[in-house]
């Protein structure tokens, strides 16, 4: 009696082992059937959006599975690329990519994987002109097989000013006039800098702010036919940074430190003028650091926006499907709601007027110039100046061609070795034979 | 009637399999996977064919990663980086737990509140490492940050000063929070050690009229050798292994003063080129230098009078034997 007890616990507890064991198998063929899409993303934007979709379009009946890990620590990247490389029924099948990696997942080593947007059935040519779509966007977006990816925010960048000090400075704070006196060209803006210093002021906070601009304005990438290339505009950041450093133009901060932060809120003894960045800096980072909710507070409303001296481009996300997918049709659809469609019923239409989730949202510049040009952008935070002004012509001045899948490694490489220079702790010819040093030893890329 | 003996041995064998099965695919496979790639050309994402190193004549040439790591002035640097940064913290560490040992084991003054003492001191491994990197990158911020405040206040500087620019200084931070963090928990390993000397020893001593210094380093340090064996051993693979601290405090800056051996592998490996072969490579490296100066640890703190014994008594058997066989 006993044994034959301990014979039948014995059964239970291996059926039970092999139920857990080979659950996994079956809820896979069981969700095949209730037709899964998987989202990867390393923020919530992109799964709330489709799940904004889902709510607007009942008749969408696919189950969302999303999967979203910060990209902090480099964790997202090697994550999903062992998820697309493992392929099956949980691998992604729509997922976004920011623009310090995006090129490795549209022209880079992980491009075999990325699906054209015509193979998913989109009708690619007739919506890019239709949406007017700036170009940097499609040509970061394209490899030899066609377009892979594209983004639902427009990420040109603009210069971002305080309205107290360019009045201060040169009696209006008017943006058409502010940006003949920081620009075009950098000649212009340091003319600025000197203008602004000798009031008292800084003219950004940090080297950081104007390397963004300088960035991605330049012509070329870091790498060229596989060998490390010091474009021109970029090697001349060093100088620009000295410079800068030397006449005290900047607060020497770094950007995403507290330092750079406080200069939002004009916190710092010596303020600083304005800020490099695109329509996302403003709605997400300096209005949140301004010290203030509504006009008079903290320096919220004293902002505006101009064109920038260098036209230039900032971030941004670009969605992805995965060749694999088995549910094309689906991953069509959402794709093309997010990035192509431009009419009112389009996620960008929602996105420009902060009407997604309902008014009062945060507005954002998109990629469709189409729909910001029917968009309002008027910013409580800039004085009530609609943003789209200088957004839309900023679109156009950025290029995409600069782009490698190293550039987070490489920039930061380089921009520690700006600093050393600028600090006095090296010569300027022995930072960038260092730069080079290090390139070569860590990523394997040549200089000539 | 020959009674049917029950074994029960190898219920031990069912119960262990579930450990032997992750321990061989999660473990062993990894490692001897990677001692493999060590020696081939894999690298770049995605890639699953490889093969081993050739020169160009088509000759085996095995060891190609292995001189290239070598020769890399980066993987030099952050081995010197790694030993600077385990020494600086492991020389207070060690004093400072030795020194709390000492006191709250001591039986002539009792130490109010201990237990309060012992979870303070404990309290910063609690804290992930991560978040204490972040903490200390913010408070030596600059332009602005509590530490250049608070030094300006005192007029100990006149303006802000850059720490995060200064090699030593980095350094010394990345010490100091390994230090910092590590201290208690040995601490609390040396206490655990001395609890577990007979008490009569100390009893002795002081009765034979021995001063608290003299017990302290006549019979608690020898008594505590197996310990502190264990303790230096695994704080040497821990530091060896240093990663997540200089990482997110300065990403291994400035101008590589605190890059350690695992972030050169790291960054081999996942920052951009996915050189696997070379992160391998330096990986095993890294392993046969912990391995070294294991054995080096184990041959200088292992017992003489205890090795002594065991040969005297050694010779003593063969001796014996030698006698019953002639």
């Amino acid at each position: 009696m006993a044994k034959r007890v301990r014979t039948i616990t014995l059964v239970l507890l291996v059926a039970v082992l092999g139920v857990s064991l080979f659950a996994g198998g079956q809820t896979e063929a069981t969700t095949a059937k209730k037709k899964v899409i998987n989202v990867w993303s390393f923020t919530d934007e992109v799964p709330k959006m489709i799940d904004r979709y889902k709510e607007l379009h009942p008749e969408f009946d696919y189950e969302i599975k999303t999967t979203i890990i910060a990209t902090t620590d480099g964790a997202y990247q090697p994550a999903l690329d062992q998820a697309l490389i493992g392929g099956g029924a949980d691998a992604p099948d729509i997922y976004a990519a920011e623009a310090a990696f995006v090129l490795k997942y549209t022209q880079g080593d992980a491009k075999q994987y990325a699906a054209t947007y015509k193979e998913l059935g989109i009708d690619v040519d007739r919506l890019v002109k239709e949406a007017d779509i700036a170009q940097y966007t499609i040509d970061i977006g394209s490899n030899e097989r066609g377009l892979v990816a594209l983004g639902y925010q427009a990420t040109g960048g603009a210069f971002i000013y305080r309205r107290s000090i360019a009045k201060a400075v040169w009696g209006t704070d008017d943006p058409q006039v502010i940006k003949t006196k920081i620009g075009p060209g950098l000649d212009k803006f340091f003319q600025a800098a000197e203008a602004l210093k000798k009031k008292g002021y800084a003219i950004v906070s940090g080297d950081g702010d104007l390397w963004h601009a300088v960035e991605n304005s330049s012509d070329k990438g870091w790498v060229v036919d596989g060998k490390l290339y010091l474009d021109p505009k970029r090697e001349a950041f060093i100088d620009h940074s000295k410079r800068l450093m030397d006449n005290g133009y900047h607060n020497d901060t770094q950007d995403w430190t507290d330092a750079w932060f406080a200069d939002m809120k004009g916190a710092n003894p010596k303020q600083a003028f304005g800020f490099f960045g695109p329509a996302w800096l403003i709605n997400y980072v300096m209005a949140g650091n301004s010290g203030g909710t509504k006009i008079g507070e903290g320096t919220y409303g004293d902002w505006a926006v101009c064109e920038p001296p260098i036209g230039f481009f900032w971030g941004g996300t670009w969605v992805l499907a995965n060749r694999d997918s088995k549910v094309k049709d689906a991953v069509a659809e959402l794709i093309q709601w997010i990035t192509l469609d431009s009419s009112e019923t389009g996620l960008q239409y929602y996105w420009a007027n902060g009407t997604l989730f309902g008014a009062g949202g945060t507005k954002d510049s998109v990629a469709s110039g189409t729909v910001m040009s029917k968009s309002d952008g008027s910013l409580d935070f800039l004085g009530g100046q609609d943003m789209f002004e200088a957004f839309v012509p900023a679109g156009a001045f950025a290029t995409g061609k600069n782009l490698t899948q190293y550039d987070e490694t490489i920039n930061s490489t380089w921009r520690a070795q700006v600093r050393e220079y600028t600090a006095g702790n090296k010569t300027r010819a022995q930072a960038i034979a260092d730069f080079k040093r290090m390139v070569f030893e860590t990523l394997d890329i040549p200089s000539n | 009637m020959r009674k049917k003996s029950v074994s029960y041995a190898k219920y031990g064998y069912i119960f262990s399999i579930p450990f032997v099965v992750t321990f061989l695919v999660f473990s062993l496979y990894p490692i001897i996977y990677t001692l493999v790639i060590g020696f081939t050309n894999l690298r770049g994402l995605g890639v699953k064919e490889f093969h081993f190193l050739r020169t160009a004549e088509g000759n085996l040439d095995l060891f190609g990663n292995f001189r290239t790591v070598l020769n890399n002035k980066t993987f030099t640097t952050s081995l010197k980086n790694t030993i600077i940064l385990w020494t600086a913290n492991f020389i207070p560490q060690i004093s400072m737990a030795l020194l709390l040992t000492a006191w709250f084991t001591n039986r002539n003054f009792k130490v109010k509140g201990q237990g309060a003492y012992k979870i303070l001191i404990y309290m910063p491994n609690i804290i992930t490492a991560a978040t204490i990197a972040i903490l200390f990158n913010s408070l030596f911020g600059y332009p602005k940050g509590p530490v250049n405040d608070l030094l300006m206040k005192l007029h100990i500087i006149d303006g802000p000063r850059n720490f995060s620019l200064q090699r030593w200084t980095a350094r010394g931070i990345v010490s100091f929070i390994q230090f910092w963090m590590w201290y208690g928990n040995t601490m609390i390993v040396l206490i655990a050690g001395v609890l577990g000397i007979n008490p009569s020893l100390f009893e002795a001593a002081e009765i034979d009229g021995a001063t608290p210094a003299q017990i302290f380093f006549r019979v608690t340090l020898p008594l505590l050798r197996t310990i502190l064996l264990y303790v230096l051993v695994t704080s040497m693979i821990g530091g060896l292994q240093m990663f997540d601290i200089p990482k997110l405090f300065l990403n291994g800056g400035p101008d590589q003063a605190t890059v350690t051996s695992s972030m050169f592998i790291h960054d081999q490996a996942f920052s951009g080129s996915y050189l696997y072969n070379r992160a391998s490579a330096a990986s095993i490296i890294v392993f046969g230098i912990i391995i070294v100066l294991s054995i080096i640890l184990f041959q200088v703190l292992r017992d003489k009078d205890e090795v002594a014994r065991r040969k005297y008594r050694r010779a003593q058997n063969r001796a014996a034997r030698k006698g019953v066989n002639a």
